[in-house]
């Protein structure tokens, strides 16, 4: 391999990070308070070339503007390692089965499949997307936690975490294998495990740690049982194709020879089965609906890692698994419409539970388990802009959600600890840095434009009403057929190759996953449509009401902070500041531009024609725009009456609210509910297991082991020592044998 | 007179062998039941005896002189073991100050009670006269147990 091959610099990626985190382990006593140097360097250098393959992978899908452009090929570049493991004939597939090459037939005698996971690193649009994402936010992170961590007792083992984190999420972006994903899906959890826990002398951070890891053990148990499923389905593991010894290609799971082919992907209910398991597994590591309990508690860790971890990289997994296994879904329309449910209500609730916590980290918690949801809602769509729409929303939310974390860690720093909004106020006279920069990453979170969060916000908004409202959407896309997408969207259609819909789909139709598919209507998304407009105004609401209680009103500051409450050092600041240049710019650039959506359409999973064809043209959608403008304004002036200037802790907004308040400050009571229905009976049953394992099982095993003791007893006696006893038994034996040879021999 | 020969030459066969038997028995019962080592000693040689008597008279009666051969090693490795063993006699008595070998119970199992005897013969009850000395020094070190063992086997 040459030096600067796109191969060796994938490999550098994750490859960096990691020797960073073991240099830090290993000679951190000795660096002491230098101890973030060998890890830093490793995640400068591996940003550094994540953005090199971000702009080599940009050059060759090409610009979206170039009147020349070739239709839109898939973008993939596979670089195998090794070979993790192989079992010769493992599978043999059915007749018929999604693992044959598509267009042969399969079942003979000699099809027998290997089971081999090749430890193989992809580079395509998506996963040059998200590494740039992971190691820029990272870096910034890590140069934030040199400020934030010092004279921590741990601080060599935060950076070789971080490090180790940001190997372990490069790997996962980057693996071409579901095996390979999974293994780095769980060193991901490990790494989120250790750092919620770094203060492990706390009870509340040990506790917030086996929760977090205990909720996304549900969450890992679904990809794991949906691993199984897509082996015994398509008898591969791999995204990609390979070419096997004797020349035939082994079409992947995702790779480019499936996706071209009509009945390459399984629907009906096993697909559907998949998809709820993969989904299930995106929703314990990005924190929904029924698994998002573990990520406001996860608050406990440093704040650094919140931000990197809990706020804008660990948490997008899921969104990438989804958006990774788009074709898979799109073959099964009740699990897509599944995963914009799940999404659209997690916004909404995270959304109202957010506007009555009085915890900064907590509202930022709960703010990205919603804006989370406003990914898997636009994800669900099953439309190319909706994916492409996710991913805007991850890359904006990444930077100014990493913002706002970074800026509550700075209030929380100059406090003294204290991070409860009402015991503080008036910061901005404070410390100006952070409230400036804290404002530009709520002006984005809130959707304001021309703000990140206001592109991205406005695109899924979009997405969703296209599915709600296809009429109003059709002709307006019919009237614009000049663009790229189209174009492959038109070529793809007049070759006659049939949507994704395979034969078994009609006969299961009554069964579960049909019931699933026959939510799949207009009615449905105009629902979610609307919750996810009220979700906008509602963040606007919590997120200026944060803003107004800590930096606006009469200054005060908890006497936790001492007489030295000030501005953070600069080594904190600048991070602040360098994110709120792409929280503020960011969304405009890429919207305008359409430079992002372009480039991950060259992503092979969202090249499948059954997703292609759905390409719409790049258009602002006026209506849209005004309506979530509307909401976000509403929102920031409800905030603004309640808020604005006035003692953070007088009396407040949710007064008004009533009974429900009550409900949204005990977050709906999830906790409780799973205490009583889950935790609880578990715990009884593992104090009765615990009786039945020190009694019964105990006691039968100490019974067995009485048993030689007493028999022992009886011959022990004999022992006595006496030579002469010994002498006795000798010759009582030699008789013995004697009479014995006597009888056989006595004729 | 053949038959008279023969039979005297079975007659003298039996009757070795029976003065075999004789001696043998006598030795193993005087080895499983005397506890004195040198009479247990003295009572392993009268087995050996019992059995070298045996070898002669069946070496006689086949005409083969093997037997005798072996009787011969016998006495040579009993010499030899008679050194050793009298030599393990008097060190045992230096150690214990008795030949009794029941002093001997170390190797018995840790929990269980040494073997005492607790009827000693009428003959044995005498009282030793001990000379009696000024009260001085240290006063020795006394074993329960051994204060129940008998004094002479």
């Amino acid at each position: 391999m040459p030096p600067l091959a796109p191969s060796t610099l994938l490999v550098l990626v994750p490859l960096l990070p990691l020797v960073g985190a073991i240099l830090t382990l290993l000679l951190g006593k000795l660096l002491g308070s230098r101890a973030h140097l060998p890890a830093i360097a490793g995640i400068a250098a591996a940003a550094a070339v994540a953005v090199l393959l971000l702009l080599g992978t940009a050059a060759q899908v090409g610009s979206p503007h170039d009147p020349h452009a070739e239709p839109l090929r898939p973008v993939e570049m596979i670089s195998t390692l090794w070979q993790w493991a192989t079992v010769n004939d493992a599978y043999t597939p059915a007749v018929g089965s999604a693992a044959a090459i598509p267009g042969t037939a399969l079942g003979g005698q000699g099809d027998s499949r290997a089971f081999s996971i090749p430890v193989a690193l992809r580079l395509d649009p998506l996963t040059a997307t998200m590494l740039a994402i992971i190691t820029c936010v990272g870096l910034l992170v890590a140069i934030y936690s040199v400020g934030y961590m010092h004279d921590d007792p741990g601080y060599p083992r935060f950076f070789a975490l971080v490090s180790m984190f940001v190997f372990s999420m490069s790997m996962l972006v980057a693996a071409s294998n579901f095996l390979i994903v999974y293994v780095f899906w769980e060193a991901v959890g490990a790494c989120s495990y250790l750092l919620i826990g770094f203060w492990f002398r706390k009870p509340e951070a040990a506790r917030a740690a086996k929760k977090a890891f205990l909720v996304n053990r549900v969450g890992d148990f679904g990809l794991a049982i949906a691993t199984f499923l897509l082996w015994m389905t398509y008898g591969t593991l791999d995204f990609h194709d390979t070419l096997s010894p004797d020349g035939t290609i082994l079409p992947g799971i995702l790779g480019q020879t499936r996706l071209a082919d009509a009945a390459g992907i399984v629907g009906g209910t096993v697909g559907t089965a998949i998809c709820l398991l993969l989904l299930l597994a995106a929703c314990g590591k990005s924190a929904q609906l029924p698994l998002h309990v573990w990520l406001p508690d996860a608050m406990e860790g440093p704040t650094p890692a919140s931000a990197l971890i809990h706020a804008a990289t660990m948490v997008t997994a899921g969104i990438y698994l989804i958006a990774r296994s788009a074709p898979l879904f799109v073959a099964c329309p009740g699990a897509l419409t599944a995963v914009s449910i799940v999404g659209a209500t997690t916004a909404l609730v995270a959304a109202l539970t957010a506007t009555v916590q009085n915890d900064l980290k907590r509202v930022l918690a709960y703010s990205t388990i919603s804006q989370l949801g406003y990914m898997f809602a636009s994800l669900g769509t099953g439309t190319l802009l909706g994916f492409t729409a996710a991913i805007f929303h991850l890359v904006t939310h990444a930077f100014f959600k990493a913002l706002l974390f970074l800026g509550a860690g700075s209030v929380m720093h100059s406090m003294g600890g204290v991070i409860d909004m009402r015991r503080f106020g008036g910061l901005r006279r404070i410390m100006p840095i952070t409230a400036a920069t804290f404002l530009v990453g709520s002006l984005a979170l809130a959707g304001v434009a021309p703000f990140a969060g206001f592109f991205s916000k406005d695109e899924i908004l979009a997405t969703l009403h296209s599915k709600g409202w296809p009429n109003a959407h059709a002709e307006h896309h019919d009237a614009a057929p000049a663009s790229a997408h189209a174009a492959v969207a038109a070529a793809i259609d007049t070759t006659g190759r049939q949507p994704i819909r395979p034969a078994s789909f009609q006969a299961d139709a009554a069964d579960g996953a049909g019931r699933l598919n026959s939510l799949d209507t207009p009615a449905t998304w105009q629902t979610l449509f609307w919750m996810a407009l009220v979700t906008a105004g509602l963040t606007a609401f919590y997120t200026f009401r944060a803003v107004f209680m800590t930096f606006t009103g009469p200054t005060r500051v908890p006497e936790e902070a001492g007489h030295h409450a000030h501005e953070s050092p600069p080594v904190m600041t600048l991070p602040l500041v360098i994110l709120a240049v792409p929280s503020a710019i960011a969304g405009w650039w890429l919207f305008s531009t359409n430079w992002l959506a372009h480039f991950l359409s060259a992503t092979p999973s969202l090249t499948a024609p059954a997703i292609a064809k759905t390409a719409a043209p790049h258009a602002f959608h006026m209506d849209l725009a005004i309506q979530g403008s509307l909401a976000a304004a509403i929102g920031i002036v409800i905030a603004a009456i309640g808020h604005l200037g006035r003692r953070s802790d007088a009396p407040q907004m949710e007064r008004f609210l009533g009974p429900l308040e009550t409900l949204f400050a005990n977050r709906f009571y999830f906790d409780q509910i799973y205490s009583w229905l889950i935790v609880r009976p578990l715990e009884a049953l593992a104090i009765v297991s615990a009786l039945i394992d020190k009694h019964l099982i105990d006691g039968l095993v100490n019974t067995v082991a009485h048993i030689p003791v007493g028999l022992g007893g009886i011959v022990r006696r004999l022992q006595s020592g006496l030579v002469q006893r010994y002498a006795l038994a000798g010759v009582m034996g030699v008789l013995m044998i004697v009479l014995a040879l006597a009888w056989q021999l006595r004729g | 007179m053949s038959p008279i020969v023969a039979t005297t030459s079975l007659a003298l066969l039996q009757n070795a062998l029976l003065v075999g038997a004789i001696l043998f028995s006598l030795g193993l019962v005087g080895i499983l039941t005397r506890r004195n080592l040198i009479v247990m000693f003295l009572s392993a040689e009268l087995m050996l005896q019992g059995i070298s008597v045996s070898l002669v008279a069946w070496s006689r009666h086949h005409g083969d002189w093997g037997g005798q051969v072996l009787v011969i090693f016998v006495l040579t490795v009993a010499a030899c073991e008679a050194a050793v063993a009298l030599v393990f006699v008097l060190q045992s008595f230096a150690r214990t100050g008795r030949l009794d070998a029941a002093a001997w119970q170390s190797l018995r199992e840790s929990n269980l009670p040494r073997t005492v005897d607790h009827a000693l013969p009428a003959s044995d009850a005498v009282p030793p006269s001990w000379p009696r000395l000024a009260p001085a020094g240290v006063l020795p070190e006394t074993d329960a147990d051994r204060a129940q063992e008998r004094e002479h086997v």
